[in-house]
């Protein structure tokens, strides 16, 4: 393949999307109408009816996620999420599975850093049905201690098999190593010793203490009759029993200041995975569109500088990119990349220095213009599903975001300038305050990469936890 | 798995689709424009105003079956090469171009094929067609490109297989199970291969397989096939026809006994990965075939899942991949053990399993149930100009017509659980299976005080 569709990328490129960008040149982009209406019990809903394609998708969000996780139980509201299907008051989990293949339809529950989400989607023909499902398990969920035992075995098993590919863990480490005890550096899907903490006690208290109406909103897009939608999602989500919730805001974590490195040891490795950057922005910073343009320019796209630099012009690497991971707190900013052990170093410097001029020389006009370009063309295809639909304008809800996001996004991509472009590289992107983590051989790396921080840290791989590393509290 | 190489699709997903309406099983067609350019290129046109986008493939009959020994990878090279600079946009150029202008790309290979891949604002039609035309016939071979682009493919390497245990391990699977037909080696080619191709070597290949009369091109979107065929005239019909690639003559004997192949390496978690013989895509037991690996592998309801992950609790998951094929292939069972599980207790599973399969029909449900899974399935993947676009393209070049994805909807009411039995039976044998194994091998660590 020409270029990695890697997993990490694609959560930038998804993000830095919803972050809100411009339309088609000539044609304006607008979100199809939608309405939102709130239920006695405080669930709020938001439909938007699109025909075409036969399916319904309903995407739900129950504010709490993975920031709420008590210290120590790292993957807790995860795992909840993960047991909604595995038993409900009607149904076992295999029962559950097979009418959920019967009918072909998906349903995925899972919990991010500031939120828990449940979705499911099924053919029009099978609403009655599918909605049954997703409100059995998003409502009756019973946890049977089986299923719990299972999940958490195998979710143990999972973080182990993830450290076999670099790819897949440098982000818990780098997340990790920037933000410390922070909520955000902790890994939502757990570790290996905080996984085996989890009781399912804490679950069912999770479970009762934020899975309430009042707490969710749920997206329905796809082919359905508005009314009689509402009058199905009444009954069946209507009926769950509304009960205060506690809310949880997360800190605003500090960026950090200095420089320091982590250096990950995985022995057979022979290409070096890093990552490095500093505390971000939140998602619904002022600054964001700008941003959102500037991060194209800089490492969001093929022809960005640190792409151009490190793959097209070097060949040190298949591919470098940077992010803004934009959350209810600023999240992390992070660029990030891989070449063989022996260009480490040369890989690395040659990022810093594409880091150094674009705060020296800024960007150019003619960057600008390809870049707003770029954004307004490659959107439509992002709200092209009612999948892509009900996630979406959930998001905006969850985040005090409005249509606008995608209706004003030619207009507000349009209209950053040069100068608006200087202020934010100033103020967004870090320079001097870095914050490294690589995976690699260390026996072949780490005397070159000494240079790049005076304070440094060092783990291997096969220590359970990220960083920082998972203290021996008694089970 | 991941490798970005090999396309993959886990079962090629078929059904009848209706954009107007209701849907239901086995009705109607969207309609496709359809033109042989004089040069020999195909192009098939689907309309759509939904979006303000086009999705543009072209899919060139080469990939890395058309290689041999010494330039294994060299068509997967070739693909890197084609953004590398041509007559008219030189290196570095048509990605600059096309991003500015809206749009973005991508490319991949196959052991069949090389698809490129385009994404734009209908406002960049006639730019995108001026750059395919420049690179299909005057594609450019800057020394200094291929040196760096080398190192990049080196680096993909190292990404999806050195370093990748499932990458590795599919490698090796390959190697074992396909020993005379050019399946045999990875698309990415041998690492020592890729240091040492010749400037000679990617000329060649550019003359055997980039031919427009090797080439179909798919447009999905918001164009008209009057426009479309308007811009073909100008842009790709004056490019000159050539030989295709010479036909692949090798056939891979049959295989007359289990193989085992184990790669032990540093690891967390061991892989298991089973694989079978298959005929080339294009064969009637498709149907059946995919029918069968529904009810065998997807959803939690699947037979395989809830053995080997829900009651016996060996595996994380257990699934099958194939990828659409030319010549006769091969269809992977991989199973993720546990830490703890030796992987011969997942073998032992999914041969009990696929033994069932064989001696009793599958039940009306499970045939139900995985009718309507590909049904749905189908459905996500025509939802999208780039979903259509894909699986347009897929049938054109594996099915000989892309017509036949139509039939598909009446093809899969047709299956019936004897067919299923039957394909049981016949593929999945015991001596006509290759089985590779990762032990994890942490001696290093061991070693330590």
């Amino acid at each position: 393949m020409r270029a990695a569709r890697s997993e990490w990328r694609l959560v930038a490129l998804l993000l830095a999307a919803l972050l809100g960008c411009g339309g088609a040149s000539g044609q304006t982009l607008e979100l199809p109408a939608h309405e939102r209406i709130v239920l006695k019990n405080g669930l709020t809903v938001l439909l938007l009816e699109k025909h075409g394609v036969p399916m319904v998708n309903l995407y739900a969000i129950v504010k709490t996620g993975a920031a709420a996780d008590p210290v120590g139980e790292d993957g807790l509201a995860s795992v909840t999420a993960g047991l909604l299907r595995k038993g409900t008051k009607s149904r076992s989990a295999q029962q559950f599975a097979a009418d959920l293949d019967y009918i072909g339809a998906a349903f995925d529950a899972e919990a991010g850093a500031d939120f828990s989400s449940v979705s499911a989607e099924f053919l029009t023909k099978d609403l009655a049905r599918g909605l049954e499902l997703f409100s059995d398990a998003l409502l009756h969920p019973t946890f049977p201690q089986g299923e719990v035992d299972k999940l958490l075995a195998q979710s143990l098993d999972g973080v182990k098999g993830a450290k076999d590919d670099p790819q897949q863990v440098i982000g818990l480490y780098y997340y990790g190593y920037l933000y410390g005890t922070h909520p955000y550096g902790r890994p939502s899907g757990g570790d290996e010793v905080s996984l085996q903490r989890i009781k399912r006690d804490a679950i069912v208290k999770f479970y009762e203490g934020n899975y309430a109406p009042g707490n969710t909103l749920l997206a329905v897009a796809g082919e359905f009759n508005g009314a009689e939608m509402r009058k199905k999602l009444e009954e069946s989500l209507g009926a769950w029993s509304a009960h205060t919730v506690a809310s949880a805001a997360v800190a605003v974590a500090t960026p950090a200041k200095g420089k320091r490195l982590l250096l990950i040891d995985k022995e057979d490795a022979t290409q070096t995975y890093f990552a490095f950057g500093n505390v971000g922005v939140a998602r619904n910073d002022p600054d964001r569109v700008a941003i959102r343009v500037v991060n194209t320019i800089f490492g969001g796209r093929f022809t960005s500088e640190l792409n151009e630099a490190l793959r097209v012009e070097s060949g040190y690497t298949y591919g470098a990119s940077s992010f803004f991971d934009s959350r209810k707190a600023p999240g992390p900013f992070g660029i990030s990349s891989f070449t063989k052990n022996e260009t480490t170093a040369q890989a690395i410097d040659l990022a810093l220095q594409v880091l150094q001029k674009l705060h020296k020389q800024g960007v150019t006009e003619e960057q600008l213009k390809s870049a707003k370009s770029y954004i307004k063309g490659q959107f439509p295809p992002n709200i092209e599903t009612s999948k892509q639909l009900a996630q979406i304008i959930a998001t905006y809800e969850f985040y005090g975001l409005g249509d606008d996001e995608v209706n004003q996004l030619e207009a507000r991509v349009d209209a950053v300038t040069p100068e608006m472009a200087k202020q934010v590289i100033q103020k967004h992107f870090p320079s001097e305050n870095l914050v490294f983590v690589l995976i690699g051989k260390s026996s072949a790396i780490s005397s070159a990469v000494e240079k790049y921080a005076e304070k440094r840290d060092a783990r291997p791989i096969s220590e359970p936890g990220f960083w920082p590393p998972p203290s021996r509290m008694a089970k | 798995m991941k490798t970005g190489l090999v396309y993959r699709t886990v079962v090629a997903a078929l059904g009848a689709l209706l954009f107007t309406g209701t849907a239901a099983w086995g009705q109607a067609e969207f309609p496709v424009a359809s033109r042989t350019l004089k040069n020999g290129m195909k192009v098939l046109v689907q309309t759509d105003h939904s979006i303000p986008s086009i999705a543009l493939y072209i899919f060139y009959r080469i990939g890395s079956r058309n290689e041999g020994p010494g330039t294994t990878g060299i068509s997967h090279f070739f693909e890197h090469m084609m953004f590398n600079g041509a007559k008219k946009y030189g290196p570095g150029e048509l990605d600059k171009v096309m991003e500015a202008n809206g749009g973005s790309n991508n490319a991949y290979t196959t052991k069949d094929v090389t698809v490129y891949q385009d994404w734009f604002p209908r406002s960049a039609l006639p730019l995108i067609y001026d750059i395919e035309a420049d690179r299909i016939r005057d594609l450019s071979f800057d020394p200094g490109k291929v040196k760096s682009e080398r190192e990049v493919v080196a680096s993909e390497r190292r990404l999806s297989v050195d370093n990748e245990n499932g990458g590795l391990l599919d490698e090796q699977l390959w190697a074992a199970a396909i020993v005379a037909h050019p399946y045999h080696w990875p698309v990415v080619g041998w690492m020592s291969d890729i240091e040492h191709w010749t400037m000679e070597q990617l000329k060649h290949h550019f003359e055997m397989g980039y031919a427009p009369n090797n080439a179909t091109m798919v447009v999905v979107g918001d164009a008209s096939p009057e426009e479309i065929f308007q811009l073909c005239e100008k842009f790709i019909e004056p490019i000159p026809t050539h030989a295709p690639p010479p036909a692949v003559t090798t056939v891979e004997p049959e295989q007359l006994g289990e193989r085992r192949v184990v790669v032990r390496k540093a690891a967390q978690l061991p892989l298991l990965i089973v694989g079978y013989h298959i005929p080339q895509t294009n064969n009637p037991d498709f149907y059946a075939l995919n029918v069968l690996r529904t009810v065998l592998f997807e959803g939690e309801s699947s037979r395989m899942y809830q053995r080997l992950v829900d009651k016996e609790q060996i595996a994380l998951d257990v699934s099958s991949f194939t990828s659409p094929a030319f010549d006769p292939t091969i269809v992977q069972v991989v199973a993720q053990p546990k830490q703890s599980v030796d992987p011969q207790v997942c073998e032992k599973a999914i041969y009990e399993e696929l033994a069932r399969a064989k001696t009793a029909e599958i039940s009306d449900t499970e045939l139900e149930k995985a009718k309507n899974i590909r049904l749905v399935e189908f459905y996500r993947q025509m939802r999208t100009i780039n979903g259509r676009a894909n699986t347009i393209g897929t049938y054109e070049v594996f099915f000989g017509d892309y017509k036949k994805l139509f039939d598909a909807a009446k093809n899969y009411s047709g299956v019936t659980k004897v067919d299923v039995q039957r394909v049981a039976k016949v593929y999945f044998g015991a001596s006509s299976r290759t089985v590779a194994t990762l032990i994890p091998d942490n001696a290093h660590e061991k070693a330590k005080p």
